[in-house]
């Protein structure tokens, strides 16, 4: 081992030569004066801890973290805005009223034997007149009913509502899959409990007509 | 007290806080020092204050010298971690500033190639041309290099004030001188 620094030395022999040759640097004459004056003045500076210095890296990490997560904030911040909007909230819960009145109307249409459910039933548990099928009952599927869209049921038999020019309007026919933006005769008011059994009344007149006319058929045969 | 061994005059100055213990200390130690941070550094006002710091510090913490120890050990190792530090805030401020120059950054060697051989041979101009070649050489192999071969430090000292184990030391004087007689193969064309 000895022997291979050796010759790595020779190697260097002539560098290392002039390397020894080089003249030897030595301290300024007041070197120790100025040594023992420091000591004496106890002027240590240098030897204590330094201020730091200020730093436009240490400085700009930390602001840019700042700023990025303000910036995170507002760009979240409208989302959880939305819940606490009360005019959001409410066009929620007609759009939820509207789909439970709908499909009980048209359940309450085909079905003449049940009895008038009271409208403080339906709005308390509306799931016992949905059935299973009923895209309102479906969990996840959400009936896009517009109030644009919508019509008042009264205006319309009364013909006021002729004058009114919707362009949103139209019968839209899809296969069921997605959720149809059907533009139904929807009750955006309280049904009037009058009006129901006169429409009741005048279903059941004609189904006994034609029950009638069913059983003259058959007398005549 | 002349006649005290370094460690007999460091012992003397931490029992009884000598004063003329230190002194011969500092005289001792302050021309090897100064050569051996000068030529670390390359730079004679830095290398004055430097070697100063190392003996203001060797007054505020003499205790911490440990009589196991070597003195010249223990006060090279002070003198070299503040060389290091004062290199470190030098690249620092180099970085920083807005109008470095590159004569600060690096030492031209390069100017080497137009100096005639003759005044290649002048003692003072190839002196300074080996100084900017041992300050082209990577820190951690100039030290050593320094330390051996210049300031005629066994390799068990350097072991010692460097922290490294000796075949450590071995490699990189071997790999700093390689790196310094590239620089100055111009010097040895005679």
């Amino acid at each position: 081992m000895k022997k291979i620094y050796n010759n790595e030395e020779n190697k260097f022999s002539e560098m290392l030569k002039v390397l020894k040759e080089l003249p030897k640097i030595k301290a300024p004459d007041n070197f120790e004066y100025n040594l023992l004056t420091r000591i004496q003045n106890k002027n240590f500076g240098k030897t204590e801890k330094e201020r730091p210095q200020f730093n436009w890296v240490k400085f700009l990490a930390p602001s840019a973290v700042v700023i990025s997560a303000i910036i995170l904030f507002f760009i979240f911040f409208p989302s959880s805005q939305e819940n606490n909007n009360q005019i959001l909230q409410r066009t929620k819960l007609q759009d939820k009223q509207s789909a439970v009145n709908n499909s009980t109307s048209t359940k309450n249409e085909l079905n003449n034997q049940q009895s008038v459910p009271s409208s403080t039933n339906l709005q308390s548990n509306p799931s016992v007149l949905l059935g299973s099928n009923d895209r309102a009952a479906r969990p996840g599927v959400r009936s896009r009913i517009y109030d644009s869209r919508s019509i008042k049921l009264d205006d319309y038999i009364s013909g006021a509502n002729k004058n009114q020019s919707n362009t949103n309007r139209g019968n839209i026919v899809n296969n069921g899959e997605e959720p149809s933006q059907y533009d139904g005769l929807i009750v955006s008011e309280k049904p009037d409990k009058k009006t129901l059994e006169r429409y009741r009344a005048v279903v059941d007149s004609i189904k006994k007509a034609q029950l009638k006319a069913d059983s003259l058929k058959k007398v005549q045969k | 007290m002349t006649e005290l061994s370094d460690e007999d005059l460091i012992k003397e100055y931490q029992d009884n806080n000598t004063p003329e213990a230190y002194d011969i200390l500092v005289k001792r130690y302050k021309d090897p020092l100064m050569n051996f941070v000068y030529r670390f550094v390359g730079d004679r006002d830095i290398c004055t204050d430097v070697v100063q710091d190392t003996m203001i510090k060797f007054y505020l913490n003499k205790d911490s010298y440990r009589s196991f120890a070597k003195f010249s050990t223990w006060i090279y190792t002070i003198a070299g971690n503040l060389a290091k530090n004062e290199l470190k805030r030098r690249r620092r401020r180099i970085i920083f500033s807005i109008d470095n120059s590159d004569d600060e950054r690096s030492p031209q060697i390069e100017d080497k190639m137009f100096i005639a051989p003759d005044k290649a041979a002048d003692g003072t101009i190839r002196n300074e041309i080996i100084q900017k070649a041992l300050l082209k050489v990577k820190t951690v192999y100039r030290e050593v290099v320094i330390l051996r071969d210049i300031q005629d430090l066994s390799y068990e000292e350097i072991s010692e004030i460097t922290g490294l184990a000796i075949g450590t030391v071995k490699s990189r004087i071997n790999r700093g001188r390689a790196q310094l007689q590239k620089l100055l193969k111009h010097i040895y064309r005679e």
